[in-house]
């Protein structure tokens, strides 16, 4: 495979003409562009909402907590103890396995038909929880009730202790303190990981739409040929061609964030106990992460999506490189143990573990900035030599 | 002018070559095999072949965009592998992909093509005008080339490549595609540039074209020169009375004609 030469590899007007052709073609296809910009910018505001509703869900679910006591009649003062902890119980419900199991119960109390006997002898009385673990919404539900019934054993405890003339904090020879290092903000961000996600989700998806566009469209319509035959260079055509997907990539990044700051300052996340804040110090935390990333995205994009022969074989090439990209940060998301030292040099994953921080207002020593910025522009000038060599291929004619 | 010597031009056949073989297994087919002709300024050349003879592959080596496993070949005098960049600068080729940007107009697609070539957008702007009077487009200039006919969409990839006034133009089957008006036009304007002087080179397989425009005429057939010299050379070698005939014979079948 031999290549097409170069005698004078950049012509700085050329590329400036390149890049702006590619921008003017890019931004009058307005569909995509719309589609595009307009899906990033609402789904900022969107992810905040499911979890503005969803926590929001959770709140509701666990202040007006009903208990649900299978043969109640047994254990009178249970009910009690629950009304007066403001617990609505609803007493004896029919088929409650089946309805735990579909859902529509998160979880049970079953009082052993032996409770009331054994509570006034003294021995151990039984009370089942029936829940079903696997489903992560009944859990707070389950914990509640667990502590409701657990907080009345431990008042009905003591009371025997008194009645004996015994002091009860005999019977409480440890006390344990929980100390919660997180700050409120970062409590907060647990929840919002998500976010660092979208943030990348936007950097990725942003390129997609153009980056096929300019490698893939330009074969499926034919104007490759033409174009190689013109003295314009093939560095040339792919630096113009990456300065075009990358300006509008930064652009759909931009729109995404500052859909974001404004929708939080109109949903109020802090009254459903997200103290979570993202202003202008997390904006520009977050640009300062994405926009290498935002450039580096287009040039691995247009890598792939300039191979093969035809536009359906570039295409599922691109899909490739998506994949890639896209899957990188699930490292990060599903290891339990700390992060090795390597983990922010990792591309996509390092730039999910930075974002965090930024979120988390953790400090980001220098040499996590250098691998921000240094891995991306690395990635993007090997992606760029890629692109050029497969632009400048005769494959690339030959099986047209 | 035009001289190539001894082109040769190879490509592999076996697609499905073992998965860690570093090259084809089989020399692959030639294409192009010892081609060797002169186009000169002024003149119409037709390079003409069945389908598959490797015209296409001759005018792709001509314009730097691949490049020949043995012979030489040069533009006014500049070589088409060394000098690659100066060759392009000179050269206006309507390939065998003719795709417009569709989402441009017709003038910003000549423009476009102007500006790569060196020339300044004032410039180019001027010249693509004038090529859109020329071709009867100036009606359609400002809409984008997506809903163009067939016949307007060919003349804009004319008009592109020769925005920047070449000497030496290659055109490939320029009139495929076109109804009977178009073609008439389009033969119009290849005579045009014959008549200012350049040097024309277009390939194609339909006779009547060859018949009505050349001034010499390059059959090639499986990648060889089959004859070389003016229409009436080619009657006279064969002493037949059409110039399909004629071509029939030079080639030894009519295989490809149907086409």
């Amino acid at each position: 495979m031999s290549r097409t030469g170069d005698s004078r590899a950049l012509d700085v007007a050329r590329l400036w003409c390149v890049t702006r052709k590619e921008l003017r073609d890019l931004l009058r296809d307005r569909k995509s562009i719309f589609w595009g910009l307009f899906a990033v910018a609402l789904s900022g505001p969107l992810v905040l909402g499911i979890i503005y509703f969803g926590a929001g869900a959770i709140n509701d679910r666990v202040e007006h907590l009903t208990a649900p006591i299978v043969n109640a009649r047994f254990a009178p003062d249970l009910v009690r103890h629950m009304e007066r902890n403001a617990i609505s119980v609803d007493i004896d419900p029919p088929d409650y396995e089946a309805r735990i199991k579909s859902g529509a119960l998160d979880a049970v109390l079953v009082i052993d038909v032996g409770f009331s006997e054994a509570l006034a002898s003294g021995r151990p009385a039984r009370i089942t929880l029936v829940t079903e673990s696997s489903r992560e919404r009944s859990a707070p539900i389950a914990a509640s009730l667990r502590a409701a019934v657990l907080s009345w054993a431990q008042q009905i405890g003591r009371e025997r202790l008194v009645l004996r003339g015994v002091a009860p904090a005999l019977a409480d020879p440890i006390t344990m303190e929980e100390f919660d290092l997180a700050t409120p903000s970062q409590r907060g961000s647990r929840m919002l990981q998500i976010m660092g996600f979208y943030a990348l989700f936007a950097g990725l998806m942003g390129a997609i739409a153009a980056a096929l566009d300019v490698t893939a469209g330009e074969r499926e319509r034919q104007t490759l040929e033409p174009l190689l035959a013109t003295p314009v260079t093939t560095l040339e055509l792919s630096l113009g061609k990456w300065a075009a997907v990358s300006a509008v990539n930064l652009l759909a990044v931009t729109v995404s964030l500052l859909g974001f700051v404004l929708a939080l300052h109109l949903v109020p996340l802090d009254r459903i106990g997200l103290p979570f804040s993202f202003g202008w110090r997390e904006y520009g935390g977050f640009m300062a992460v994405l926009t290498p990333f935002s450039l580096m995205v287009p040039a691995v994009l247009l890598a792939f999506g300039a191979a093969g022969k035809t536009a359906k074989e570039a295409q599922s090439s691109l899909q490739v490189g998506v994949s890639l990209l896209g899957l990188l940060p699930l490292m990060s998301f599903l290891r339990q143990t700390q992060a090795p030292w390597w983990d922010v040099w990792v591309p996509v994953n390092g730039q999910f573990a930075v974002l965090n921080r930024v979120l988390r207002a953790e400090p980001i020593a220098w040499h996590d900035w250098i691998a921000m910025a240094v891995v991306p522009l690395v990635i993007a000038a090997l992606s760029l030599v890629v692109l050029r060599y497969r632009l400048g291929s005769e494959r690339l004619l030959a099986g047209r | 002018m035009i001289e190539t010597i001894d082109l040769c031009k190879s490509f592999a056949t076996d697609s499905k070559k073992p998965l860690f073989a570093r090259r084809p297994l089989s020399p692959g087919i030639r294409a192009v095999d010892h081609v060797s002709f002169v186009a000169a300024d002024g003149e119409i050349t037709g390079l003409l072949g069945p389908n598959g003879a490797g015209k296409t592959t001759t005018l792709r080596m001509l314009a730097t965009m691949l490049s020949p496993d043995a012979g030489s070949a040069t533009i006014d005098g500049r070589d088409i592998q060394t000098e690659r960049a100066q060759v392009r600068q000179h050269l206006g080729v309507l390939s065998d992909a003719k795709g417009l940007y569709w989402r441009l107009t017709a003038r910003e697609n000549i423009v476009y093509f102007g500006q790569l070539h060196g020339m300044s957008r004032e410039d180019a702007a001027q010249r693509a005008d004038m090529l859109l009077d020329e071709l009867g487009l100036q009606p359609i200039a400002h809409r984008a080339t997506q809903g163009f006919s067939q016949g307007e969409r060919m003349k804009v990839a004319i008009a592109r490549a020769l925005v920047h006034d070449p000497q030496t133009v290659l055109l490939d089957e320029p009139t495929n595609g076109l109804d009977i008006m178009a073609t008439r036009h389009m033969r119009e304007s290849i005579r045009g540039l014959k008549r200012k002087g350049k040097c024309v080179l277009f390939s194609s397989h339909i006779m009547q074209e060859v018949a009505a425009l050349c001034d010499r005429v390059v059959i090639i057939n499986r990648g060889r020169v089959a004859f070389n010299g003016t229409p009436a050379e080619a009657l006279a070698a064969t002493g037949l009375a059409t110039l399909e005939d004629a071509f029939v014979r030079l080639i030894g079948t009519d295989e490809g004609l149907m086409a």
